[in-house]
């Protein structure tokens, strides 16, 4: 009975039960043990089974359960569990359930076998996040959150769209690989794209994240993207066009989140900078290259949820995020400076960290298939890795210059959220064969060998040296509060300006055409007025005389006709 | 801010011995820490056999220096960058999320007592 019932309702049944229970620590277990429960239930399900339900004419498979998206759905849970002992002392109701139907809903995405199915989960993760950016309750995170969700409603539409065509074509709604060329296909890698953050789709992820409430925000980076990463591997794995876009992803975020200030911000331009090491090896398609995605999407989710709840911790104490108001913090937050510390090395990929096991996969593939420029791009984006989250993040938070602030140490529960997280990072870095086994396919790699060890600590030692001097020197740049434009720009300052100046010039045109129109009216009117008005010629009262003139003018008319008639 | 004197007895311990980090003198120890370390690993490169897929691989010391240079020229061109995309704050205007301050109910700013 418990294993016939799909993993993402258990969720739903859970936000449902929150509300007979009052705030506080009871409704904070629950929204611990809802993963819990969830994670056991996925870790007994057996590889293989389906569990299907009727749909007018469509058979929808709730629950496809093998190798690829078991490891999607345990991180998922594990996500959500950490995510919300993060946020233990929240008392917000909109926030708790936010995200509960948010897991679900990914979870749920993860396990449809049809695409009919994915589409409902794919809005319904685009719904329930955008409650944890208005949850900040300013005025600021609504107008934000706003054009989130228009673009995550977008992704979704455009996705049905793509499957109604793809079904007009096959006949089929599974949801399995596909090939790109029909225009169905197209819709649907473009509503993936727009999740997943491809060059140009990218920036409703850093302009949305930084808006959402301090605990949002570890649970939103989690979910959205890696959903998509999955349906990628899922329906486009081996299409080459994605190792392009992977390559573009890795780099263009890591000049961007080198100058941003907003700390979390940085945090999603490298968020960013790390899907493209997963579409890369998407792209690339083979079953080592899908292990590395898969694994890299896993060490993921785990590395910058610590970040981000790094980060996180110093703006509850604080009130900010901001680079250039921050610093000196490791003082009095010394255990999540460790954490965040941890986090740093766990994504720059450092021997015995997390990012190191899963990364070199991608990295080896693209360099056993001869891919000598993705190859030497991707080398370069992992010292650009180093340089955002790996320096920057905790550098200008604890150390750096004295900003004079003295908060006092994360409270318990993001301590323990923290240090979870950063054990888990450690466990998979220093042991990664349990990773290993969970992966999609079978593995045949071994991450510790003297030339990828040397290597990697040769690239990274050189970087930090080159980053010590620029420092020393003055020539890194320093932080400093300002935005930097980015493509929402072009929706957030051009477009309004330009819907404002075309309205301007649709005003005046109608204003032209209007005032013309009236006046010739107006002429029509005055003219009118001017014969026959009470002034006017055909107005006048005439003497009788002249009728009778006129009618013996008449007559004698009618006479002449008729003599010569 | 100006800089805030401290009471290092008040500190968390792991705070305190983190101090060593500003002290006058640490950072030079750092960075020359870091280039022994950097020497090192280039040595480290001739004292095993490297079967990599490409020939640069197989280079004495190419990460490190591949590393050395793109990192600054990221820095660098990153600089660049920003000469061509940086904005007042408030270039979005009053209401945008990067102008707001954190509503307070959201948070619990507290001090450590030093």
């Amino acid at each position: 009975m418990f294993d016939q019932i799909p993993t993402a309702f258990l969720f739903f049944a859970g936000a449902i039960a929150l509300f007979a229970l009052p705030q506080g620590r009871l409704r904070g277990a629950l929204l611990l043990i809802v993963p819990v429960i969830a994670a056991w239930q996925v870790w007994g399900l057996e590889l293989g089974s389906s569990h299907t339900v009727s749909f007018f004419n469509f058979e929808l498979e709730l629950m496809r359960v093998d190798k690829l998206s078991r490891i999607f759905g345990v991180i998922f849970c594990l996500a959500a569990f950490l995510g919300n002992l993060f946020a233990w002392h929240v008392r917000d109701t909109v926030q708790q359930v936010a995200a509960l139907l948010y897991a679900g809903s990914a979870i749920g995405a993860v396990f449809a076998g049809d695409l009919i199915t994915l589409f409902f989960y794919w809005e319904g993760t685009a719904i329930a996040s955008v409650f944890l950016i208005w949850a900040r309750r300013t005025e600021g995170a609504f107008h934000t959150g706003m054009r989130y969700l228009i673009i995550q409603i977008a992704s979704g539409v455009i996705l049905i769209a793509g499957v109604a065509l793809y079904y007009r074509d096959t006949g089929s709604i599974a949801f399995e690989n596909m090939t790109l060329g029909s225009l169905g296909t197209w819709l649907i890698f473009l509503s993936f794209g727009i999740k997943a953050a491809f060059p140009l789709l990218h920036n409703w992820l850093q302009d949305s994240y930084p808006a959402a409430t301090i605990t949002g925000t570890v649970i939103l980076s989690a979910f959205t993207t890696k959903l998509a990463i999955y349906a990628l591997a899922r329906g486009f794995a081996g299409t080459e066009i994605l190792i392009y876009i992977g390559v573009v992803m890795t780099l263009f975020p890591i000049f961007f989140a080198e100058i941003e200030n907003d700390l979390r911000r940085v945090l999603a331009y490298s968020l960013n900078n790390q899907l493209g090491f997963m579409v890369v090896g998407i792209g690339i398609g083979s079953e080592m290259a899908l292990n590395g995605t898969a694994s890299h999407a896993f060490a993921h989710i785990l590395y910058k949820a610590l970040l981000f709840m790094s980060v996180g911790a110093v703006m509850f104490r604080t009130g900010t995020s901001k680079a250039s108001e921050l610093g000196g913090l490791y003082r009095t937050m010394p255990k999540t400076a460790m954490f965040c510390l941890v986090g740093a090395a766990s994504i720059s990929a450092f021997p015995l960290f997390s990012g190191f096991v899963t990364k070199s996969i991608i990295l080896d593939e693209a360099a056993a298939g001869h891919m000598y420029i993705v190859w030497l791009a991707l080398v370069f984006a992992s010292a650009g890795v180093l340089s955002h989250s790996g320096i920057k993040i905790p550098f200008f938070m604890f150390f750096a210059h004295d900003s004079g602030m003295r908060p006092k140490e994360a409270p318990t529960h993001m301590l323990l959220a923290m240090g979870i997280t950063a054990a888990l990072c450690i466990a998979i870095g220093v042991y990664p064969a349990p990773l290993y086994a969970l992966l999609p396919y079978e593995v045949d790699f071994t991450p510790y060998t003297t030339s990828h060890v040397v290597g990697q600590l040769q690239l990274l030692l050189f970087a930090l040296l080159a980053f010590a001097i620029l420092m020393r020197t003055g020539i890194h740049p320093p932080e400093v509060r300002a935005v930097n434009l980015d493509t929402d720009w072009s929706y957030r300052w051009l477009l309004p300006r330009m819907i404002r100046k075309i309205a301007g010039v649709v005003a005046a045109l109608w204003n032209g055409i209007l005032s013309f129109l009236t006046q010739r009216l107006k002429n029509i009117i005055a003219g009118l007025y001017h014969s026959h008005g009470p002034e006017g010629r055909m107005a006048s009262t005439w003497p009788t005389g002249a009728m009778v003139i006129w009618l013996s003018v008449l007559l004698g008319a009618t006479l002449i006709v008729s003599f010569f008639g | 801010m100006s800089k805030r004197e401290t009471d290092p007895a008040k500190l968390p311990a792991l705070g305190r011995m983190l101090l060593w980090v500003d002290k006058s003198g640490s950072a030079t120890k750092i960075t020359w820490a870091l280039a022994v370390a950097c020497g090192l690993l280039f040595l480290a490169d001739f004292t095993f056999e490297k079967h990599g897929h490409f020939d640069v691989e197989n280079l004495p010391g190419f990460f490190g220096a591949y590393g050395f240079v793109m990192f600054t020229g990221l820095i660098l061109a990153a600089k660049g960058l920003r000469v061509l995309i940086k904005r007042r704050e408030d270039f979005y205007g009053d209401k945008a999320v990067d102008r707001e301050d954190y509503p307070d109910a959201g948070l619990e700013k507290v001090d450590h007592d030093v």
